[in-house]
C-alpha cells in the first residue's frame, strides 16, 4: 500500500497543479514576456537596420577649420565638406543654417578636444556629425600611412586564436566551461521556480488541517517524498514551457533576432566536470529542499516562514558578490568559506567546477558535506512535519520535536 | 507520555472491546486527544504500548480505519470529487471504485450536484458532510471520532449519529471524544474518563454513574424532609428535593424513613446519577484550556 499510496500522492499533487489556471497563468507569462522582448528586439534591429541604410546614404553639408594640418582635403572632398579658416565663422554659418555642421579640428588632436556643432535634428541623428568628423580624421590619418595593411592593422582588423594546454592536453577554454556553468543555470531556475511551492506545499498541508487525517493513511516521509518529486516534474514542465520561445525563435527566427549560431560540437564535455556537477546541483536541490519543507513545518503561516525563505533566497545570490575572485583566485578565504557552507557552496562550487579551478579532493569533500546534511535536515524535516503539521496555529519548538522518540 | 518537561499521560491502561462503543471522556487538556494521537502512531508513546487488534497501529493499515481527529479539513483548492477520491485510493480503494463510493455518498447526503465544485465553494455545513465521507469511506472496521459533533450544525449531528449506527450495526468498533453527555449515554457500551493525563473512572456507563454517588431520588412532598445519615440532600425547593443515598442503600428504607418522620409523599423515583453531573463533579474545578 505504502507504494501505491507514494504514487497517489504524486499524480494528486501532479494533476492538482498542472490543472490550475492560476498555475499557467504564471508559467505562460514568462515566454509571453520573452516573446514580447524577441519581438521588440525584432522589431529594434529592422528598424536600426533602416536607419543605418539612411544614414549610409544621407548627405549633410558642414564646413571645417583644420590647426593639426592632418586632414585629408580629398577625404573631405567626397563627403562635400569646406574648408575655412575662421572657426566663429564657421559656429555662425552653423547658427544661421547655412550649413548642417562645422567642425574645430584643433592643433594636437590627441590632447585637444574636436568641437563639433550642428543643426538640431533629434538626439540619435545629431550623433552623425561626431562620427563623420571623427571618420574624416581616421581616414586621414590612415592615408599618411603608405602600407595598407599597417593602415589595416591600425584599424584593428585582425583576428587571435589561443591555444592553452592542460595536463599535456589541448584545454576547452570558454567552450569547457559552458557545460559547467549549465549546472548552475539549472539550479538557480529549479530553485527559484520550486522553492517557494515546496515551502507553501508543506505550510498548505497545515493550513489546511488535513495532515492528521493523511498521516494515519501513509507515513510522512511517503508524503514529503511525493511532494518532492512532483515538484521536481512540475518544474520540468516549466522549464520546457519558459525555453519553448527561445527553441522556436533559435530554430525559425534566429537571423532576424541576431541569436549566434551555436555550434554544439565544439562544446567540450569533460567526464569529471560534468559528473562533479551533477552531483552539487543534485545535493543543492536535496538540500534546499529539505530545509524548505523544514521550515514550512515550523513556521504556522506563510507570512512568518517569509523572512527567512528570503534570506535562504539571498544565500544563493551572495557568492556572486566575491564571482570575479571565484574565478580568479579559488584560494581565496572567502571563496573557500562559500565552497564549503553548505548554503552557498552549490553556487560557488558550481562556479568553480565550470572554471575548472575546483579541484577532485575539494569537490568530494563538498559532495560529502551536500549529500550528508541533506540527509540530515530531510530526516529533520519528516519528523518536523509529523509533529509541527499537527500544531496547527503555534511555532512548534524545534528542539522538543527533534528529542522526540522515533517511531519503531 | 512526556512533552519535554510535562507528563501529559501517565500509567493509563485501557482497552475497547470488538464491536463496542467506547466513549472517551474528559475536558479539555486532559489528554484525550494526545492518547488517540499516540494510538494512531502521529506521536511516539515516551513509555507503554498501544495496540489496534494487537499490534501497533501502521499507516498501512489505515484502510481499515476511519478517524475524524480534532482539527479537521480538507484539500481546500480541488474539487470535491478529486479529494474524495485521492482520499479513498490513500484508503487502498482503487481509482474507480473510490470514485463510484464517493458518488453514492454525495448522493446520499445531497450534494450529487456539488461533485465538481471546489471545496472552498462549498458551505460549512457540506464540507462537513464532504469531511464524514472522507472518514467512512471503505467502511472502516474501527472509527475513531474525536469530538465527532464538534462544530457541527444539527442537521450534520444527525448524520454523524446516523453514520455510528449504521457502522455499530455493521459491527464496527466506535471510539468517541465527545463531551456530550447524552449522546454518551445514548451511544456507549463503555466509558473511560480522563483527568490530567489519568483515569478516573472506566467502565460501563452504569458502573461510573455508581462509583459517583448511586441514586438519586426525586422526591415531591409536603412537609419538612428531616436530615439523616442515610441521604444527603443537595436540592431541596418548593416541595421537590434530591436525596443522594450511597451504592448498596435500599431506597424503600428511605421512604419508609421519610413516611415514620411524618413527611407526606406525594411523589418518589429513584434515579441514576447523571453522566452530566458526574462530569460538573469531576471536572468543574478545571478551568478550559487546549488539549
Amino acid at each position: 500500500m505504502a507504494r501505491r499510496n507514494l504514487g497517489a500522492v504524486l499524480r494528486f499533487e501532479v494533476v492538482r497543479t498542472l490543472s490550475k489556471r492560476r498555475f499557467w497563468l504564471a508559467t505562460l507569462a514568462v515566454p509571453v514576456l520573452l516573446a514580447i522582448v524577441f519581438l521588440l528586439v525584432f522589431v529594434s534591429n529592422s528598424a536600426s537596420d533602416k536607419t543605418a541604410d539612411a544614414q549610409k546614404d544621407a548627405h549633410f553639408s558642414f564646413e571645417y577649420t583644420d590647426a593639426s594640418g592632418l586632414v585629408d582635403p580629398s577625404i573631405v572632398d567626397t563627403l562635400g565638406g569646406k574648408k575655412i579658416t575662421d572657426p566663429a565663422a564657421g559656429v555662425v554659418a552653423v547658427k544661421d543654417g547655412t550649413v548642417d555642421a562645422f567642425f574645430n579640428y584643433p592643433a594636437d588632436p590627441t590632447k585637444e578636444t574636436i568641437t563639433v556643432y550642428g543643426a538640431d535634428k533629434g538626439l540619435f541623428a545629431n550623433g552623425q556629425y561626431s562620427s563623420v568628423a571623427e571618420s574624416i580624421l581616421q581616414q586621414s590619418a590612415q592615408a599618411k600611412v603608405d602600407a595598407p595593411q599597417l593602415a589595416t592593422i591600425l584599424q584593428g582588423n585582425f583576428t587571435t586564436e589561443t591555444t592553452t594546454f592542460k595536463n599535456g592536453s589541448t584545454a576547452g577554454g570558454i567552450d569547457s566551461v559552458i557545460p559547467g556553468i549549465l549546472f548552475l543555470v539549472i539550479f538557480y531556475v529549479v530553485i527559484l521556480l520550486l522553492g517557494n511551492q515546496m515551502l507553501n506545499s508543506t505550510l498548505e498541508e497545515k493550513e489546511n488541517r488535513v495532515t492528521e487525517m493523511i498521516l494515519t493513511t501513509l507515513s510522512p516521509t511517503s508524503l514529503i517524498l511525493g511532494k518532492v518529486i512532483s515538484l521536481f516534474i512540475i518544474g520540468i514542465v516549466q522549464m520546457l514551457v519558459f525555453s519553448l520561445p527561445i527553441v522556436v525563435g533559435y530554430i525559425f527566427f534566429r537571423n532576424q533576432l541576431n541569436i549566434p549560431d551555436l555550434n554544439l560540437s565544439i562544446l567540450v564535455f569533460d567526464p569529471q566536470t560534468m559528473i562533479v556537477g551533477t552531483l552539487i546541483l543534485i545535493g543543492g536541490f536535496a538540500l534546499f529542499t529539505a530545509t524548505l519543507v523544514a521550515l514550512g513545518a515550523v513556521m504556522p503561516t506563510a507570512k512568518e516562514a517569509g523572512p527567512i525563505f528570503g534570506a535562504m533566497m539571498a544565500l544563493i545570490f551572495i557568492p556572486f558578490y566575491v564571482l570575479p575572485l571565484t574565478i580568479s583566485d579559488p584560494n581565496a578565504i572567502i571563496v573557500q568559506v562559500f565552497s564549503y557552507f553548505p548554503y552557498s557552496a552549490p553556487i560557488t562550487a558550481l562556479l568553480r567546477n565550470a572554471f575548472g579551478t575546483l579541484p577532485l579532493e575539494q569537490a568530494i569533500v563538498i559532495i560529502l558535506i551536500l549529500f550528508g546534511l541533506s540527509a540530515i535536515v530531510l530526516r529533520m524535516a519528516v519528523k518536523l512535519f509529523q509533529y509541527g503539521s499537527i500544531e496547527y496555529t503555534r511555532k512548534i519548538n524545534v528542539r522538543e520535536v527533534l528529542m522526540r522518540q522515533d517511531a519503531k | 507520555m512526556d512533552f519535554g518537561k510535562t507528563t501529559v499521560i501517565r500509567d493509563l491502561s485501557f482497552d475497547v472491546r470488538r464491536g463496542e462503543t467506547f466513549g472517551f471522556l474528559g475536558s479539555n487538556g486532559s489528554g484525550k486527544t494526545t492518547t488517540i494521537r499516540a494510538l494512531l502512531g502521529i506521536y511516539q508513546p515516551t513509555a507503554g504500548t498501544l495496540h489496534i487488534d494487537g499490534r501497533p497501529f501502521k499507516p498501512e493499515n489505515g484502510d481499515r480505519l476511519g478517524y475524524l481527529p480534532e482539527e479537521r479539513g480538507l484539500y481546500k483548492k480541488e474539487s470535491v470529487i478529486d479529494v474524495m477520491t485521492y482520499f479513498g485510493i490513500l484508503k487502498d480503494l482503487g481509482r474507480q471504485q473510490a470514485r463510484a463510493w464517493s458518488l453514492d455518498f454525495l448522493q446520499r447526503v445531497g450534494l450529487a450536484d456539488k461533485e465538481k465544485t471546489r471545496v472552498d465553494k462549498l458551505s460549512g455545513g457540506q464540507q462537513q458532510k464532504i469531511q464524514l465521507g472522507v472518514t467512512i469511506m471503505n467502511d472502516p472496521e474501527l472509527l475513531i471520532l474525536d469530538e465527532p459533533t464538534k462544530g457541527f450544525d444539527p442537521v450534520n449531528r444527525r448524520l454523524v449519529m446516523e453514520i455510528i449506527d449504521d457502522r455499530k450495526k455493521a459491527g464496527a468498533t466506535v471510539m468517541m471524544v465527545t463531551h456530550q453527555m447524552e449522546e454518551v449515554e445514548r451511544l456507549c457500551d463503555r466509558i473511560i474518563l480522563l483527568k490530567d493525563g489519568t483515569s478516573r473512572a472506566y467502565g460501563t456507563v452504569k458502573d461510573v454513574q455508581d462509583s459517583f454517588g448511586g441514586t438519586i431520588i426525586q422526591l415531591d412532598f409536603t412537609g419538612t424532609v428531616p436530615a439523616s445519615d442515610s441521604y444527603s440532600i443537595p436540592l431541596n425547593r418548593g416541595g421537590h428535593a434530591e436525596l443522594e443515598i450511597d451504592v448498596g442503600t435500599d431506597p424503600a428504607s428511605i421512604l419508609h424513613e421519610l413516611l415514620s418522620n411524618g413527611v407526606s409523599v406525594s411523589s418518589f423515583t429513584p434515579t441514576r446519577k447523571s453522566l452530566d453531573d458526574i462530569f460538573v463533579e469531576v471536572y468543574g474545578d478545571q478551568a478550559e484550556g487546549g488539549e
